[in-house]
């Protein structure tokens, strides 16, 4: 990753004039029509391969993304998408040709990380067949003045040359430098002793580099494989990890209904506790959802805690407690005495707060005609300049308002209906004023229509239910491509050299002239400088403990 | 648990007080600009270098017996044994052993830079304690890591630039640096607190997960660092300015302030260093998030915006590292990429996590 | 120069190698290459299975909306309608005149026709019941747990479904969505007539 690319050429094969191998005078530009196709290929995928190309497309990824982030996006928001519709009619079909309500979906953002990837592989690949080969082969040869390296020293000691570069190579062993010592009849090159150490920089560069390679599989790996899915739940009640009892159900391209379950989970209740008093009254502290689950129908059940940050994995799924809300219980009876309906109806909170929540309820079949009621359910009711608003989420005060309606409720045609909307285009009005009731109380409908009664309220809880088969693939190559990353930057590959002449210092043949140098391949993130010196100091005093042990040499040759 | 206010209000009065330190610590280095004693801030390297070639000097010109110690390097050390035997007899030796040095430390360095260097570097540290302690105290007061909304995050991550600053000053003795990096910090600390001050409080369920430490702690620190890189990107882009007006004579050379400056060359390798150790954090930190998303939402990744912010903030830094290995993209061009990225991290915090609705709306600021 | 041209052709065959995986993939998995199951003729929804590749329906016992239990095994060697509803479901609403009439008509041939009930309440069952006349049972599953056993063996996706089960208690057609009454007959003159 740093290490320059050589310029680009023109595509290889090119005629021997373009390699300007012709005479200094001819100017003659190449013969475009010389290149064959398998040459133009190869100029671009040459280009591809290239840092150059390579920082253009991160920026077109960088880019890219924006418009992913500001404009509502089909898969997270359609409710967002349709707003833009109608905020901006002529706008919108446009940038939805563009692929912009779904940028991540897109063909040209598949396009800009594809050519990425393969820009990345065709880098990536030769590399590591050059890393395996250069892994194999030695140091290079030291050169003949070390003095003109980075970083050099240079001092004497009393060992004869060959002794001082037996020692040196031993220190640099010690430290884990591969070594190359010259031939053994390489006497006139005279004796040294080539280091090289930091193989695992490359490697650490190309399995960051390949990981995420790993990444981009592994997500592929799940949007084909896996499911995400949505189901409200109402406190007692069952459901089966099954389509049909799926609020909303995304499948990846190869996924079938028969990929889903079997497992069952029951809701048995739900907790909500909130902060009563201080600055941060009315905001959530916990939530708690106790829940039974099977792993088959049939089999035995068990407890878990749901809590947000909590979710209960089960037969390859995962099930999170992502929101929750109120379902008033409403009893209906219709004109004829029977009841009708009996049963939670779950109501939505908007964006009025404290769980004021909105909901409908269908009596679809009361008789003589269907019945419909509109209602807002308040958790603490009180009453501000007359409009029923709720002071805290808790149920502390509950109540519900309705407004009742007689009539078509448009279901009987077959078109499918939004269980929390309701159409009262062919239905009449029958209360004229919203009527509110308390827990326990009933409203007649005029006209002898019935009788509703809100009986209480329980509350419900809204689960996802994700399967993504390339989630643990995903995180695994997530941490390779972050020790990949430590890996080729606190690495470097540097080389040391070490060359022993005869001659010690000015007037004593005795002994050797020790130059060591060093390089640092890559040095930009620093500290070699350091290295190097505390390096030449360990080799010196490598040195001078060898020799010393010989202190009558020194008087030695004193008297000779 | 219940919040302990006094000990938040005791977290207030702390960061007050590094505010004003800090601000002192700006005043010292200013002055060491106006004031202190000439000299460039360099690395060892080019010290090395100037020693080596005098005594390379010396060794052309061998046979001059006055040749003494003190020609060479300045390096007690490494007169062993062997050599004093040598030496003992003959004269001063006419190769003088030419090892590289190893640098002064730090705080005879500081010592050696004068006195306004010394005071805002004790001002500096004092500040950075009282800061710490700020945090520290916030966050025994919430009973929890104290990153959880903007003003936290945004004291907190300043706290790691300071510190991390401290230790690039130190290492590479680069306090001609500190009035810009310390002043970045003041501003950034004094905006926090006028304009996004938030009482000490409790956090919706959502965040109250054990992850909330790995995942904005990660994002804290690389934060930090890169705001560090940050500065360094604004220093080296007006000097590398100032460079080029020079050559094309529309400024006068020699201006005082440029002068105390590393050189661009420096700049920008301490830029790449810094980056190289946030960038890891970052790759980090988005892990984490990750895996803490997938806990709470359900999926790994969603291109929530903050999400995808944060993706492109790290595609950004990735491309710096490119850059500099790419011809023709190097010096300041891969700086505005830099500080591109660096753009998007702040538009990311003050602007998507704030304005933008998604599931990562736990700004905390109304 | 061997070294590259070597090079180049194995990234060539690779790249092949990888669009023809890609290839097989996409394709062969989409069709799923069975003949075993074939279209009702002019419907778009409803599919035969062919004596030998039908697949067994599960046993399931429940309570009825009336509140007896009711074993699905009883009905071994009776055909069976089996049609999956909710009182809430539109199409459900939209067929349930055709089943009720379906019903009576064929109750001489011995076809037996069962309910489930899905994600409903008894109160509002009991009045869809009521309102539409319909004249055989249904079994609360409110859970969706018969549903799931079933998704198991065909790909029910949401209601109405109708099965059609055959005397030796395999699956021997479907609709998947509103059933006309054509294709029910349809069905039912292939069950019925000959190879139960």
């Amino acid at each position: 990753m740093t290490d320059v690319r050589a310029a680009e050429a023109g595509p290889s094969g090119t005629p021997a004039a373009e390699r300007g191998q012709g005479a200094p005078g001819g100017q003659d530009r190449p013969d475009v029509s010389a290149y064959g196709l398998a040459d133009w290929l190869k100029w671009a995928w040459r280009q591809l391969t290239s840092m150059r190309i390579a920082l253009v497309l991160l920026f077109l990824l960088a880019l890219g993304s924006v418009p992913g982030s500001m404009l509502p996006q089909e898969g997270t928001n359609p409710a967002g998408v349709q707003q833009y519709y109608t905020a901006h009619p002529a706008l919108a079909p446009w940038l939805s040709r563009l692929g912009l309500f779904n940028v991540f979906g897109a063909p040209w953002f598949a396009a800009i990380y594809l050519l990425l990837f393969a820009s990345l592989v065709g880098c990536v690949v030769p590399r590591t067949f050059r890393l395996a080969g250069s892994a194999r082969t030695l140091p290079p040869r030291a050169p003949r003045h070390l003095t003109r390296l980075p970083r050099s020293a240079e001092y004497s000691t009393a060992l004869v040359p060959a002794q001082a570069v037996d020692v040196a190579a031993r220190v640099l062993a010690g430290h884990g430098f591969r070594l190359r010592r010259p031939a053994a009849d390489g006497g006139a090159d005279g004796d040294w002793v080539s280091a090289e150490k930091g193989y695992l920089r490359e490697a650490g560069n190309l399995l960051f580099h390949l990981a995420l390679l790993g990444v981009l599989v592994s997500v592929a790996l799940g949007g084909l494989f896996g499911y995400k899915a949505d189901r409200l739940l109402v406190q007692g009640d069952t459901f089966a990890d099954t389509q049909s009892a799926l609020d909303e159900f995304y499948p990846g391209r190869f996924v079938t209904a028969a990929d889903l379950g079997p497992f069952t989970v029951t809701l048995n209740q739900f907790e909500a506790s909130y902060i009563t008093s201080g600055a941060q009254r009315g905001q959530p502290s916990s939530f708690d959802a106790q829940i039974s689950y099977t792993t088959h129908p049939g089999g035995p059940a068990r407890t878990d805690n749901l809590e947000v940050n909590r979710p209960l994995s089960v037969d390859g799924a995962k099930v999170y407690l992502i929101g929750h809300g109120y379902a008033p219980v409403f009893k209906v009876t219709d004109a004829r005495g029977q009841v009708v309906y009996d049963q939670a109806t779950p109501f939505i909170s908007g964006s009025s707060g404290n769980f004021l929540s909105e909901g409908v309820v269908k009596v679809t079949d009361a008789q003589p005609e269907q019945l419909g009621f509109t209602g807002v359910f308040v958790p603490t009711a009180v009453e501000i300049n007359g409009i029923l608003q709720s002071a805290f989420p808790a149920a502390d005060n509950p109540a519900v308002s309705l407004i009742a309606y007689a009539g078509n409720l448009g279901l009987n045609n077959g078109v499918p209906q939004s269980v929390y909307q309701m159409d009262t285009a062919g239905m009449r009005q029958l209360t004229p004023q919203p009527q509110l009731l308390l827990p326990g109380q009933s409203l007649k409908l005029p006209g002898g229509q019935g009788t509703i009664t809100f009986t209480g309220y329980v509350p419900w809880v809204s689960l996802a239910i994700t399967h993504d088969p390339g989630q643990l693939p995903a995180l695994v190559c997530g941490i390779a491509a972050l020790g990949g990353l430590l890996l080729s930057f606190m690495v470097r590959r540097r080389r040391l050299f070490v060359r022993a002449r005869a001659g010690g210092k000015a007037g004593s043949p005795q002994g050797s002239t020790v130059q060591v140098g060093g390089l640092a391949r890559t040095d930009a993130s620093g500290g070699f400088e350091e290295e190097f010196a505390s390096l030449a100091a360990e080799l010196r005093a490598a040195h001078e403990r060898a020799a010393a042990p010989i202190p009558a040499g020194h008087s030695q040759h004193e008297g000779e | 648990m219940p919040v302990n206010v006094a000990l938040g209000h005791v977290s207030t009065d702390f960061l007050i007080a590094a505010l004003v330190i800090y601000s002192l610590s700006v005043v010292a280095f200013a002055g060491d600009f106006a004031f202190g004693r000439p000299r460039r801030a360099g690395s060892v390297a080019r010290v090395q270098a100037r020693e080596r070639a005098a005594a390379l000097a010396t060794v052309a010109t061998a046979g001059a017996a006055a040749a003494g110690p003190g020609n060479g390097p300045v390096n007690g050390t490494v007169d062993g044994p062997a050599d004093a035997a040598v030496a003992g007899p003959d004269a001063a030796p006419a190769v003088p052993d030419s090892m590289p040095e190893v640098a002064p430390p730090p705080l005879v360095a500081i010592r050696q830079a004068g006195r306004w260097v010394e005071a805002a570097m004790a001002l500096s540290v004092i500040a950075v304690a009282a800061h710490t302690v700020a945090i520290v105290t916030r966050g025994l007061a919430v009973h929890r890591a104290p990153w959880g909304n903007m003003y936290e995050f945004v004291t907190a991550l300043t706290c790691v630039a300071a510190i991390f600053f401290l230790f690039v000053m130190i290492r590479y003795r680069a306090w001609a640096l500190g009035v810009f990096v310390m002043g970045a910090v003041v501003v950034a600390l004094g905006l926090a607190e006028t304009l996004i001050y938030t009482a000490a409080g409790q956090l919706v369920p959502a965040l109250q997960s054990y992850w909330l430490s790995i995942h904005v702690t990660a994002m804290t620190l690389a934060t930090g660092i890169f705001f560090v890189a940050a500065v360094l990107g604004v220093v080296y882009l007006a000097a590398d300015r100032y460079n080029r007006r020079v050559a094309a004579g529309r400024a006068e050379p020699g201006n005082g302030i440029m002068r105390r400056l590393p050189t661009t060359e420096q700049l920008d390798r301490l830029t790449y260093r810094t980056i190289v150790f946030g960038f890891p954090v970052w790759t980090f930190g988005v892990i984490a998030g990750a895996i803490w998303a997938d806990e709470a939402w359900g999926r790994y990744w969603g291109w929530d915006p903050v999400e995808t912010w944060a993706f492109i903030t790290w595609v950004l830094y990735a491309a710096f590292l490119h850059a500099r290995a790419t011809a023709g993209f190097r010096g300041r061009r891969a700086q505005y990429i830099q500080l591109l990225g660096f753009a998007t991290l702040m538009f990311n915090i003050l602007v998507v996590q704030v304005f933008i609705t998604g599931l990562h709306s736990y700004a905390g600021v109304s | 120069m061997f070294k590259a041209k070597r090079r180049l052709v194995l990234l060539a065959g690779a790249a092949l190698a990888g669009v023809a995986l890609a290839v097989v993939l996409l394709s062969g998995w989409a069709s799923g290459g069975n003949s075993a199951v074939t279209d009702v003729a002019g419907s778009t929804n409803a599919v035969l299975y062919s004596a030998g590749h039908r697949p067994l329906a599960p046993d399931f016992t429940g309570t009825t909306l009336t509140g007896s239990r009711l074993s699905f095994s009883s009905y071994r060697g009776r055909v069976v309608v089996l049609n999956f509803w909710g009182s809430w479901c539109a199409p459900c609403r939209e067929e349930a005149p055709m089943l009720a009439v379906a019903a009576e008509q064929y109750r001489g041939a011995g076809v037996a026709f069962l309910g489930v009930d899905v994600r409903d309440t008894t109160a509002s069952a009991l009045a869809f019941v009521r309102n539409f006349g319909i004249p055989y049972p249904s079994v609360n599953d409110s859970g969706s747990v018969i549903t799931l056993d079933f998704t198991a063996v065909v790909p029910i996706a949401g209601t109405p479904t109708t099965l059609v089960i055959d005397r030796t208690g395999h699956i021997a057609g479907a609709v998947f969505g509103t059933a006309t009454y054509t294709e029910l007959s349809d069905i039912l003159a292939k069950v019925t007539g000959g190879n139960g």
